[in-house]
């Protein structure tokens, strides 16, 4: 994987000295395809033919190139139909997202479950294009529903594991808050290239909102609970 | 239902005239078999609602708008677009979505219909990329939508059959296929986290997976009205509008990115019979 990866940078590498020696990125067909691999194609194609718009800015205070162009995680996920990942970049990616992880100063204390319960149904935040989310607005959401069941009162997705009865059915040991603190800040600490987002580490979730999120899965009041 | 779909029929024969309905089958009986073929997919049956309105599709506006604009002589050079070549010979629209994108040798590259129609619309009648009618990609009465929708129509119930002999074709196949599964955006996302599997669901709608044919081919059925964005859209709009819930930046409608994606997935429906116009949440 790492191998196939350092070729295809290669590619690009070269692909983009052959560009900045003058011939200007169209897509009329003046950069030639036929040399290229599919993964070359692929990263040609994200960011230099022009097909997306990379200098819109983002909510995070970038351009939106920042989006597209991989970190190490990202590079090692983007497995294919059949593809699976070697033991040795399993345990990096693991421990990688482990040390990314920054704990609350003041310990897991729950926060407030109702406004953990909106985060946890909302699905707004950081879109681009030509409708872009205006972050001053409305606040982030999380996301959760679009792939978990948790309360029963709102539909949740299937994507992911049914949370339903979450706190009642684990408990609110020490080790089950760190456990889900942990999870939801950067769930590739236990399962690597997960698709749930890593909240946490990419800085769409606060501290603050994973305790309210936490305390609408473990408050006895939740409705997740009931 | 079936006195619904006749009177449809009739009215369809009525507005675009005998001549020009290809398909026997209307994209609701279309639809019907693909359902009576495949009775344990949840995707395909998930809206009953939108199965009854499918004769009174609001697609069919599109059709007919994007026929009338189709043969209208337009452009500097005052000319239609019945000269175009969709890849099966000049005017011939019969057939022809279903087997694109695919490498023209004029242009010297894959086109997929969007970028395929800018081509015709530039060579045959002179517009430029900043005229509206190139210029706006996407709308309900987008000229480049309602064409598509015009042109699609010609191979409903037709089998999805995108040429990969060429070379190009299967480097942007492949290339569509490595996006596909290339994770980035602040979330993580792929394609393939939502469309690598059967029957699961984003809340409440259920996901067409990639590698279930028959469900892949409702989904990229395009275009088709969409009630949700009380709109006709095409495929480069589902991209976008993929693209967008993916927090990735704007994708633009005929690019190449968008056709190597296309080329991937139209070959992933390969051998399913195309509903067009659809009708869709």
């Amino acid at each position: 994987m790492f191998k196939k990866n350092l070729v295809a940078a290669s590619i690009l590498a070269a692909t983009s000295l052959l560009l900045t020696g003058g011939c200007a990125a169209t897509n009329t067909g003046k950069v030639d395809y036929s040399k290229m691999t599919p993964e070359a194609l692929a990263e040609y194609l994200t960011l230099e033919s022009g097909s997306f718009d990379l200098d819109q800015p983002t909510q995070e205070g970038t351009t939106a190139r920042s989006r597209v162009v991989q970190d190490d995680l990202q590079k090692a996920c983007s497995l294919k139909k059949g593809q699976e990942l070697d033991d040795q970049t399993r345990a990096k990616i693991m421990a990688d997202a482990a040390a990314s992880i920054k704990y609350p100063a003041g310990g897991f204390k729950l926060g407030d479950w109702k406004r953990g319960r909106e985060l946890a149904w909302s699905g707004f935040g950081f879109r681009l294009g030509n409708n872009p989310d205006n972050h001053k607005t409305r606040e982030v959401g999380a996301n959760c529903y679009n792939c978990h069941q948790i309360a029963t009162d709102r539909t949740g997705g299937t994507l992911g594991t049914v949370l339903t009865g979450y706190g009642k059915l684990r408990g609110n040991s020490e080790d089950m808050l760190k456990y889900t603190y942990e999870v939801i800040y950067n769930p590739h600490t236990y399962y690597a290239c997960t698709i749930m987002p890593r909240s946490g580490t990419k800085n769409i979730l606060s501290q603050k909102d994973i305790l309210d999120i936490m305390a609408y899965l473990f408050d006895p009041n939740s409705p997740v609970n009931k | 239902m079936f006195k619904r779909t006749l009177s449809s029929l009739s009215a369809a024969l009525v507005a675009f005239g005998a001549s020009s309905v290809y398909s026997a089958q209307l994209p609701e009986e279309v639809m019907e078999e693909l359902i009576a073929k495949n009775p344990d997919s949840t995707y395909l049956v998930q809206s009953p609602q939108n199965l009854m309105m499918m004769p009174d599709n609001p697609a069919w506006d599109s059709v007919e708008a994007g026929e009338k604009l189709f043969r209208q002589p337009r452009g500097p050079k005052n000319a239609s677009l019945e000269k175009c070549d969709f890849g099966k010979g000049p005017g011939v629209l019969e057939g022809a979505y279903v087997e694109l994108p695919r490498y023209f040798a004029d242009a010297g590259k894959v086109m997929d219909i969007q970028a395929r129609l800018e081509y015709c619309m530039k060579t045959l009648q002179g517009f430029t990329d900043q005229d509206p009618a190139i210029k706006v990609k996407h709308g309900h009465t987008a000229d480049t939508t309602v064409l598509q929708a015009y042109i699609a129509s010609k191979s409903n119930g037709m089998p999805w059959n995108p040429p990969l002999n060429h070379p190009m074709e299967k480097l942007m196949r492949d290339t569509g296929e490595v996006m596909f599964y290339r994770r980035s955006g602040n979330m993580d996302f792929n394609c393939a986290a939502c469309h690598s599997q059967t029957g699961q669901r984003i809340r409440a709608s259920v996901l067409p997976g990639v590698s279930d044919p028959a469900d892949w081919s409702k989904a990229i059925s395009w275009p088709a009205y969409r009630f949700s964005h009380e709109a006709t859209r095409s495929s480069s709009h589902r991209l976008y509008d993929c693209y967008w819930q993916m927090r990735y930046p704007n994708v633009t409608a005929g690019s190449d990115a968008s056709i190597a994606v296309i080329s991937f997935w139209t070959d992933a429906a390969r051998g399913q019979p195309a509903i067009l116009p659809d009708l869709k949440r």
